[in-house]
This record gives structure tokens, C-alpha cells and sequence, in this order.
């Protein structure tokens, strides 16, 4: 079995698995943990709120716009997440990877063009913010190991990804996909876990905030 | 570095060797460990946007006062005991550890350096309450014995005379002698009365006229109302220390008061903490709402009667600024009550240019103001305020807070600022229009 | 297999660079009678189809197997497949001509110098030790810039340099098909991230040019070679070597950015260029201008910056820490940058040791 066959075969159902498995765990986890108190008598609705604040959060509010770093951390977030999402979803090697090897369906794929810009700006974006994990002494602070683990592990594989944009080699493409695969294996255990955890913890919080009838 | 203001060094009490210090904590952390805060725990992705809300952070600049980084000793613990890798990071070593060390290095910054305002979730992408994580960690540090002393010994009076102000005794007293003063009556101890008043040792201490303004606005509207000597302190050590114990045994005491007289109501008065302990905390130790009792807050009360037509005021018709209690407001959801009165008694409003939900805090919420050594970082975030307020240029500020109040009053009496503090409810009864009982 | 045909169905090629030689044409019909080249690029196995039409090797594959063109575009030079006044282009570009020898030349002067001066001088040292009181030096702002461009300048010297010299230092070592793969790497990532470190460089300039200006203390420093070979001449917020830097940067990084955006776009950018500065679309000629420009600047920069990383890291002791904490030592703002320490501890340099300042 030549490297390419195995990445494509067994290591890629195996990372695969290994990514559902764990990140299906740990959602188990963190959504029984303890005890869930039942409650105040609500003022508002706890339901609107959650989805109020879910919503909410993804702009942030005019009485922060003062403050420089919130427009960096937003416009380069979202630089950064929807260029992510853009390739990662709609560039041509990905829908026809996702079509063989796990749904069997497609979609239309963005041009090139487009592929090309939604990876600048997501190049950008990650740049910048992990860069600014180094030099700005409040997230140095907070940042564990694991931040800049996850943050350069996806900029490995998006770089990897655009050197085999030639499409002319199968061992760029095998290093992509292996640092992909990794990738995924790393996924469950680190903070790109909020992925799926954003969406929780923002409708508990809203769902508080709904009970007592505030805008959280 | 500048000179910092944290204190040079920490407290703890009692001398339980380290080690045992270690295991209470866990234990007090690990009785906080549900899914709220295992969602935040397993969310933040150290953005460090939550620094740009706080004010001890855009006040001092210092790093270190960055939210979510003053609950590390209670991430740290999740992470060895119940996050979903905590076996495989313990078989292999690379769980981390808890020392009392550590536990004892953040006392400052679970104690000193946070409100519990909550100001900070506003801007979190994930929002995340911190505040709520910065209260249940304090329930570990509360066991372990390292909270500051000052806060520590008023948790303790708290627990063993009744209340920080005292005991029933020095209430009966102290009661008789506002009476006295101000020639009101104040009904104490009637065995059945529709609505309990409870008050905090603010008012007790400093703000009598806020005792007889409750008093008055209660015997204007003709409410069937009494004092409890057993059941009348609104504030709630245990959920600023961390006493989670003693957090339910005061709740539980109002609310079996209340139940004793046939109260249909607990009244609360300018308090701000007082509302989250009785009114949201509650459900720590109910399941489900109490049977013909609700816990009021004075403002919305006081709202309520206004919009009702129950109460009218002579217009006062001067500027004023308002100073959001951030337990009424941003975590109570009185902020358009709050207004209804101001609006009520004819003050021309100037807002703060941070008000309502966004609103900063005095300074002195979440326990601070009772820390006594955190006063120089308290006077920071004094600061802030002192400014805004100025900004507005209104002639009167006003506020709905006692402990709000005495903050502002510290940091004016360190700083020679001279702009009075006011009570909305004390302006509220001073104001009153004594006719509309007819007319309503 | 009529492959032209799909070539024009899916519009343009992709934008690159090196295949800059191929403007504007387009392969209509294979000439071929046997056997027709195979579809689809020469090792792909992954999924078919996802270039979005022809690579260079097939247009080549087939141009080699005698296919014929028809070119549709109506620009005058299109019809010519060999561009017999480029020669002397081809000479200057090739790997053993003068750009590409001179280049490696460059290169590994500036590297033995900055050698010698390691060991001849070795780490310039805090005379006075540390004060520490730090005062500040770079915001946040400068610093995510700076690290910004950084990590993109690396990225863009590597793949260009694989770019370059992959013909003469790289294939001799590696051999060709390790070779294509690196230069076929570099050179898609080289394109994408042009762009990209384009505006950094723009935003470097914004950032850093306060205190860059020329002023007169430049003319002593320089006359005193900048304190590289003992003393220390006097200095503002930075001397006058850092200041050459700043401006090699700024115009290196706009005529890189001119060329590299030309040399992106071949087919659509370039003839339109040259009709404005030839009056007619003659792109090669243009073409040929911007790769040496290009290349000029690149190797240039490079060599800066080799020196500059230098003096940033083990060179200049006290340096680093400014550009990650923002912060520096006074004693180390006194040795290097005296009258900036002057106006610094004259105005804010007591109080404003906070290492990041809240707003
Ligand atoms: C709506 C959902 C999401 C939100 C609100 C969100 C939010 C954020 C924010 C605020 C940051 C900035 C951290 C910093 O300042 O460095 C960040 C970083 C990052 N995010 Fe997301 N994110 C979301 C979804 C995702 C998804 C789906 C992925 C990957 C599949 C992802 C991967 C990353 C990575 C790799 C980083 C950089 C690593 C780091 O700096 O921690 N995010 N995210
Ligand atoms: S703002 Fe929220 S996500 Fe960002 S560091 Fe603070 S708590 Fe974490
Ligand atoms: S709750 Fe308030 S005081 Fe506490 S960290 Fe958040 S913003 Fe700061």
C-alpha cells in the first residue's frame, strides 16, 4: 500500500473515527456534568433569550466599539473563521474529497479565484491572531499550550493545503491530508472544541439572562 | 512595573496544613462542576476580549486582570477531576495540579479584583459568565481558607450573631432608636403581615433615612408590612465569600420567616447582591417556584406602584445621573424600572456614557467593599466612574444601591471628590404626594 | 479527447506567476493522431478535475507533441510562441546568468559578513547592565505588524528562493523530481500569500513611519558606522540604520508588490499596464522588467533582513524583548537610542512602565 493509500484509506476512517468518537465524548461529558439547578422563577422568557444571545454575540455591542482590540479580534475572527469555512467547505479538492470519502454527495465548488481569496483572508486572520497570542500581555497570559498548539497545527494544514494547490504532486497531497488527519485526531482534545461548545455556552448564558429578563 | 496595588500579602485562615487546604478546595470546586460551568470551562478560547470590559483592567492595565484568568485554580481543577480527558491527562501526567500556593496567589484575584459584575460576558464571543465562575470558585477558596480576612470575619458574624450588623438584639435597638429620631413607627415581630421587609446592614448602619423612606412609601400605599427580628438582614455573606452553607441557610431563613407570618411577599431593600441571593440563587435550594411568595426588589416595587398610579411624586425637575447597581440591572433586569422613578419624580436624566446593561461598576460589589485591603484597586475603579459621572454635568447623582452608595462614599471621603451620593428611594419618600391615596 | 475545449469552458487559467510565458493562449486542438496525452495532470490520483482546467505541463505535453494553435485573442504578440526579442532576458534569467549567480553571490557575502561580525565583535552587550525600569517602545499594534510581516516575509524568502535557485543549487541536490515538487510547493504558496503580504508591508509602513523620517543625528551616526565597531553615536527613537531598513522595506515591499501582482496576473492585468506605458499591450516586455525588479528586490530585502533578524535576536542584547513586550530597559533605550531615552524619561518614561497601556 503506497503512503497516499493509506492516508486515503485506513489512517483517514481511523482519524475520522477517532475525531467523532472523542468530540462525541467530550460534548457527553461537559453537557451531564454535575448537578443542573432548576432555576428562579423567570421574568422573561429563557428560551428567547438564549437565542437572543446566541445571536447577539456575533456582533459585538456599541458600548465596546471604543475599544481597538475588539474590532481586531472580530475582523480578524471573522476573516479568519469564514475564509476557514469558504475552503474548507467549497474549494474544488474538498467538495470531491467530501463526495468520495464521506457523503457521497456535492455541491457546487467556488472558483478558483474565490477559493484563492477565502484562503488570504483566512491566512490573515489566523496570522494575526496568533501572532498577537505572543505579543499582547493579557492572552499570553491566559494562553495554554494547547492555544497555539491548535492555532499552529491549522495553519500547517492550511499551508500545506495551498502548496498542493498545483495538484501536480501526490506528496503535497499526501502532506496535507496527513497534517489534516492529525489534525482531526487533536480536534476532541483541544480548544478547537469551540467549535461546538460556542453555540452552548451562549444559550446558557442567554437562557439565564432570558429568566431574568436582561441582555446578556 | 508601576507600583502595584494588590496587597503584599494574602490572608488565610484557620491552620490547616496545606495539603487538607488542597482537598477542600477540590471539594468546593468539584460542588460547582454542572453543566453551566463545564460549557464555559470547555469554551473560552482566550481571545482575551473579556479584559477590554473590566474596569480593574482598563484601570490598572495589568495583565493579570484579565477575567477569565482569575478563575485558573478552578479551571485547573476541572480539568484533573471532571473534564472528559481528565483520566488520560492524569494517567499520563500532564494534569494539572492544584497547590495551595496557587490557590493562595489568586486569592486576590477571586476576592479583590472581581465584582461579580458581570460586565465582562457582554463582550466574551462565547459569553461566558465569568462572574458566575469567579462565585463558584469562590466556594473552593472559601474552604480552603484563603479569603481575605476582613470579608472572612464578616462572614463570620454574619454566621454567628445573626448578621454582619449584629445580632436581633442590636437590631431591636437600633430600630427603637431610628424611631425615635425621626418620630415614625416601625412594626417589628407582628406574628402575621402580608409583606416582609428585610434590610442590610447599610441601613441599619449609615442609611437610617432609607429605613424610614422604605417605612413610609410601605405605609402609604397601606400595605400590611412588618420587621423580623430572626429574619431581617437582606445581604448575603455566604454567596460573597463563598459559604455556600451558610448562602442557604440565610435564604432559607427569609423564606421560612415569610412562610411563618403568612407574608405573600418578601420585600428587599437598596441592596444589589441582596436581589441575585434571594431572587436568582434561590433555585440552588428550591426546585421550582414558592407557593404564594415572591421575593421584590424595592425598585421594581416601587415602579410598579408608579405605573399603577399608586404613587405620586412632587417633581424634583433638576439634571441627574444615574449610577446602575450592576445586580439591579445588568443581572437583575430592573433597568426600566429604575427609570419609571427617576422619570416619576421629574428628574431631567443625563445617563452615564456607560449605562444601563453596559453600565461599569462602583467598585465595591461583589464583596469588595467589605474586603478592607482592597481599598487602592477599589479607588481605581472609583475613578472610572468619578469621570463618567463628571462628564454628564448633571447636577444630581443618584443611585438605587447602599452598597453602591457607601463605595461612592469611601472613595469620595480618599479623594476629596464632593458630589453627593443619593437614594433614589430616600428621594422617592421625601417627594411623595401625600393626597393620592384618595385619589387612587 | 478534444481538450480544448474544456479549457475554454472553464474560463481562465488559474493566475500564475511562472506561467506567465503562456499568455494568452489558448490550445484548441490537439494535432495529435495516436495517441492523445492523458487527461487530467500526470500523477494526480486524488480527485479528478478540481484544477479548474489545464495545467502548464499539459499545454506544454501537448505544444511538444505538435499540437498546433489557433490563438483567439487578437493581441498582436500572442501569435508568437517564441519570442526571439526576449532572448536576451533568457540569458540574464538563466541559472547561470547574472541575476541568478549574482543573487547567490549576494547572499552568501552578506551571510560571511554578518559572520565575521559575530565573531569579531560578538554580542553587543548592556554596558551599564539593566536599570530595570522599562519604558516603552512598541504598541500593540507595531508589534502584531511586525511579526505579521515577518512570518509572510519567511514564508515568501523561502518559496522565492526555492523559485530561483532550484535549477542551480537545488536539483543538483535533490534531483529533478524532488525538485518539482519543493519549486511546484513554493511557488503555490508564493502566489497565494503574495497578496496578502502585499497590504502587511502597507501596514508596516503606516505603522512604523513615525520616527523614520531622515533627521540630522543620522548624519553622525552614520559617520560613526553606528557604534557596529565600538561607542555609541547619538540616536533618536531609531538610528539611521534602522531607518535605511525601514525604507529598504517600504520600497523593496512596493516594488515587489507592483511586480508580483503583475507577474499574478499575465493574461488580464498586464497587457493593460503596458498599452498605458507602451501604447500598445506588449506584456512580455513588461514582464520581463517586472521578474528582474523582482527579483532585484527580493534579493536585496533578503540580505537586509538577514542582517536585521541578526541584530534583532543574539546581535544586539535588549533588542528582542522590545518587540515582544513592547518594552525595553532604560539603560538599553540610554546605549542605543539616547535621545529618545532623553524625551522618554523626560516626559512619560516614570509612569508609563505599564507594559501595555489599557487603551
Ligand atoms: C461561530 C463559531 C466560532 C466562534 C465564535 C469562534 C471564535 C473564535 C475566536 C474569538 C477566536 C480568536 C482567538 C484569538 O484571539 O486568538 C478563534 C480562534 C480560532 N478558531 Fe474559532 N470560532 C468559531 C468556530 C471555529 C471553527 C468551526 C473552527 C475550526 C474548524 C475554529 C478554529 C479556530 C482556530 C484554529 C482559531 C485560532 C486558534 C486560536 O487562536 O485559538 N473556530 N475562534
Ligand atoms: S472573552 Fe470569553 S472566550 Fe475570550 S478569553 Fe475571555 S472568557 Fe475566554
Ligand atoms: S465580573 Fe466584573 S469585575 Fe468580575 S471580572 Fe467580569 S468585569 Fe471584571
Amino acid at each position: 500500500m503506497s503512503i497516499i493509500e493509506f492516508l486515503e484509506g485506513p489512517a483517514w476512517k481511523a482519524s475520522a473515527a477517532a475525531f467523532l468518537i472523542f468530540a462525541g465524548w467530550r460534548l457527553v461529558v461537559i453537557l451531564t456534568a454535575g448537578r443542573r439547578h432548576p432555576g428562579a422563577e423567570p421574568i422573561g422568557s429563557p428560551l428567547l433569550g438564549a437565542v437572543g444571545t446566541t445571536l447577539r454575540h456575533f456582533v459585538p455591542r456599541p458600548a465596546f466599539w471604543r475599544r481597538p482590540k475588539v474590532w481586531f479580534v472580530s475582523l480578524a475572527g471573522y476573516a479568519f473563521h469564514l475564509g476557514l469555512f469558504a475552503v474548507l467547505l467549497f474549494a474544488a479538492p474538498h467538495v470531491a474529497f467530501i463526495r468520495d470519502h464521506i457523503l457521497g454527495l456535492e455541491w457546487a465548488a467556488l472558483p478558483r479565484w474565490g477559493f484563492i481569496v477565502a484562503a488570504e483572508f483566512a491566512f490573515a486572520g489566523l496570522l494575526t491572531l496568533w501572532v498577537r497570542r505572543f505579543v499582547d500581555p493579557v492572552v499570553r497570559l491566559v494562553s495554554r499550550p494547547d492555544d497555539h498548539i491548535a492555532a499552529g497545527l491549522t495553519f500547517l494544514v492550511m499551508l500545506t493545503g495551498c502548496m498542493a494547490l498545483g495538484e501536480q504532486s501526490v506528496a503535497l497531497r499526501a502532506i496535507h491530508l496527513g497534517l489534516a488527519e492529525l489534525w482531526l485526531v487533536y480536534f476532541p482534545f483541544s480548544s478547537l472544541m469551540h467549535t461546538f461548545t460556542w453555540v452552548f455556552s451562549r444559550a446558557v448564558t442567554g437562557a439565564e439572562a432570558g429568566r431574568r429578563g436582561v441582555h446578556w | 512595573m508601576t507600583a502595584s496595588d494588590a496587597p503584599k500579602r494574602m490572608d488565610r485562615q484557620g491552620d490547616a496544613p496545606d495539603t487538607a487546604r488542597v482537598a477542600a478546595a477540590l471539594e468546593g470546586f468539584l460542588a460547582e462542576f454542572g453543566p453551566r460551568a463545564s460549557i464555559y470551562l470547555n469554551a473560552c478560547v482566550r481571545c482575551g476580549l473579556c479584559a477590554e470590559a473590566c474596569h480593574f483592567y482598563l484601570e490598572t492595565g495589568e495583565a493579570k486582570y484579565v477575567p477569565i484568568g482569575k478563575v485558573k485554580p478552578f479551571e485547573d481543577a476541572y480539568h484533573r477531576t471532571t473534564g472528559a480527558f481528565a483520566w488520560l491527562m492524569r494517567a499520563v501526567g500532564m494534569a494539572p495540579r492544584l497547590t495551595a500556593a496557587e490557590l493562595e496567589a489568586w486569592e486576590e484575584l477571586i476576592y479583590d479584583s472581581c465584582n461579580l459584575c458581570g460586565r465582562c460576558t457582554e463582550v466574551c464571543p462565547m459569553g461566558i459568565d465569568i462572574a458566575e465562575l469567579v462565585a463558584e470558585a469562590r466556594h473552593g477558596m472559601y474552604h480552603a481558607g484563603f479569603v481575605p480576612d476582613r470579608l472572612a470575619e464578616i462572614t463570620r458574624n454574619a454566621e454567628s450573631r445573626h448578621s454582619p450588623f449584629g445580632t436581633p438584639e442590636d437590631f431591636r435597638r437600633t430600630i427603637h432608636a431610628i424611631e425615635g429620631e425621626f418620630g415614625v413607627s416601625l412594626p417589628m415581630d407582628k406574628p402575621k403581615a402580608d409583606l416582609l421587609l428585610t434590610l442590610a446592614p447599610g441601613d441599619l448602619e449609615e442609611h437610617h433615612r432609607s429605613v424610614v423612606g422604605l417605612a413610609r412609601i410601605l405605609d402609604h400605599l397601606g400595605v400590611d408590612w412588618t420587621l423580623s427580628s430572626d429574619a431581617f438582614e437582606a445581604t448575603n455573606f455566604g454567596y460573597l465569600s463563598g459559604n455556600r452553607e451558610l448562602q442557604a441557610e440565610l435564604t432559607v431563613r427569609l423564606v421560612d420567616k415569610a412562610k411563618e407570618i403568612g407574608a405573600s411577599t418578601i420585600l428587599l431593600p437598596e441592596c444589589g447582591h441582596a436581589w441575585t441571593a434571594a431572587r436568582w440563587e434561590l433555585s440552588r435550594w428550591y426546585d421550582g417556584p414558592l407557593e404564594g411568595l415572591r421575593i421584590r426588589h424595592i425598585v421594581e416595587y416601587l415602579a410598579e406602584a408608579v405605573e399603577s398610579g399608586k404613587l405620586r411624586f412632587r417633581q424634583v425637575r433638576e439634571t441627574a445621573t444615574f449610577h446602575d447597581p450592576c445586580q439591579q440591572i445588568r443581572r437583575g433586569g430592573m433597568e426600566r424600572a429604575a427609570r419609571v422613578v427617576l422619570a416619576a419624580l421629574g428628574f431631567d436624566l443625563r445617563e452615564l456614557p456607560d449605562h444601563g446593561e453596559t453600565a461599569f461598576c462602583c467598585g465595591g460589589g461583589g464583596g469588595v467593599l467589605s474586603n478592607a485591603r482592597a481599598e487602592p484597586l477599589r479607588l481605581r475603579a472609583f475613578e472610572l466612574k468619578r469621570r463618567q459621572v463628571e462628564e454628564t454635568g448633571a447636577h444630581r447623582f443618584v443611585t438605587s444601591c447602599g452598597q453602591c452608595r457607601l463605595s461612592f462614599d469611601r472613595g469620595r471621603a480618599a479623594t476629596g471628590w464632593d458630589k453627593a451620593v443619593e437614594s433614589l428611594i430616600e428621594i422617592a419618600a421625601e417627594n411623595l404626594v401625600e393626597d393620592t391615596r384618595d385619589a387612587g | 479527447m478534444f481538450f480544448g475545449a474544456r479549457a475554454r469552458q472553464r474560463g481562465t487559467r488559474a493566475p500564475l506567476a511562472l506561467g506567465a510565458g503562456l499568455a494568452g493562449l489558448t490550445v484548441v486542438g490537439p494535432a495529435l493522431a495516436g495517441a492523445p496525452p492523458k487527461v487530467g495532470p500526470p500523477m494526480q490520483t486524488g480527485p479528478e478535475n478540481t484544477l479548474g482546467g489545464l495545467s502548464d505541463s499539459e499545454i506544454w505535453g501537448a505544444i511538444r507533441h505538435e499540437a498546433f494553435g489557433i490563438a483567439t485573442s487578437q493581441r498582436p504578440e500572442d501569435g508568437v510562441l517564441i519570442d526571439a526579442d526576449g532572448w536576451w532576458w533568457t540569458e540574464l534569467r538563466m541559472p547561470s546568468g547574472p541575476l541568478v549567480q549574482g543573487a547567490i553571490w549576494f547572499l552568501l557575502i552578506v551571510i560571511l559578513a554578518i559572520l565575521l561580525f559575530a565573531i569579531v565583535r560578538g554580542r553587543i552587550r548592556l554596558e551599564g547592565g539593566r536599570a530595570g525600569i522599562r519604558i516603552p517602545r512598541f504598541s500593540l499594534t507595531q508589534r502584531v505588524v511586525h511579526w505579521t510581516v515577518a512570518a509572510l516575509f519567511i514564508i515568501m524568502a523561502l518559496s522565492g528562493l526555492v523559485i530561483l535557485f532550484g535549477r542551480p543549487l537545488l536539483i543538483p541536490v535533490f534531483g529533478h523530481g524532488a525538485t518539482s515538487v519543493m519549486a511546484s510547493a513554493a511557488m503555490q504558496a508564493h502566489n497565494l500569500m503574495g497578496p496578502v503580504f502585499a497590504v502587511s508591508i502597507l501596514t508596516l509602513f503606516a505603522t512604523f513611519l513615525p520616527g523614520n523620517l531622515p533627521s540630522q543625528d543620522d548624519i553622525g551616526w552614520i559617520l560613526k558606522g553606528g557604534g557596529l565597531f565600538g561607542g555609541h553615536p547619538h540616536a533618536g527613537r531609531y538610528n539611521a540604520g534602522e531607518k535605511a531598513w525601514f525604507w529598504t522595506a517600504t520600497l523593496a515591499g512596493v516594488v515587489l508588490s507592483v511586480s508580483g501582482i503583475l507577474m499574478l496576473f499575465p493574461d488580464n492585468l498586464a497587457p493593460w499596464v503596458a498599452e498605458l506605458a507602451y501604447g500598445f499591450p506588449r506584456a512580455r516586455d513588461l514582464l520581463h522588467l517586472a521578474e528582474i525588479g523582482h527579483v532585484v528586490a527580493a534579493v536585496i530585502m533578503i540580505g537586509f533582513a538577514l542582517g536585521h533578524i541578526y541584530l534583532g535576536t543574539y546581535g544586539n542584547e535588549g533588542a528582542f524583548e522590545g518587540m515582544v513586550d513592547g518594552t525595553v530597559d532604560l539603560n538599553w533605550a540610554r546605549e542605543h537610542h539616547d535621545l529618545w531615552a532623553g524625551e522618554m524619561s523626560g516626559g512619560s518614561a516614570g509612569t508609563g512602565a505599564a507594559a501595555e497601556p489599557a487603551e
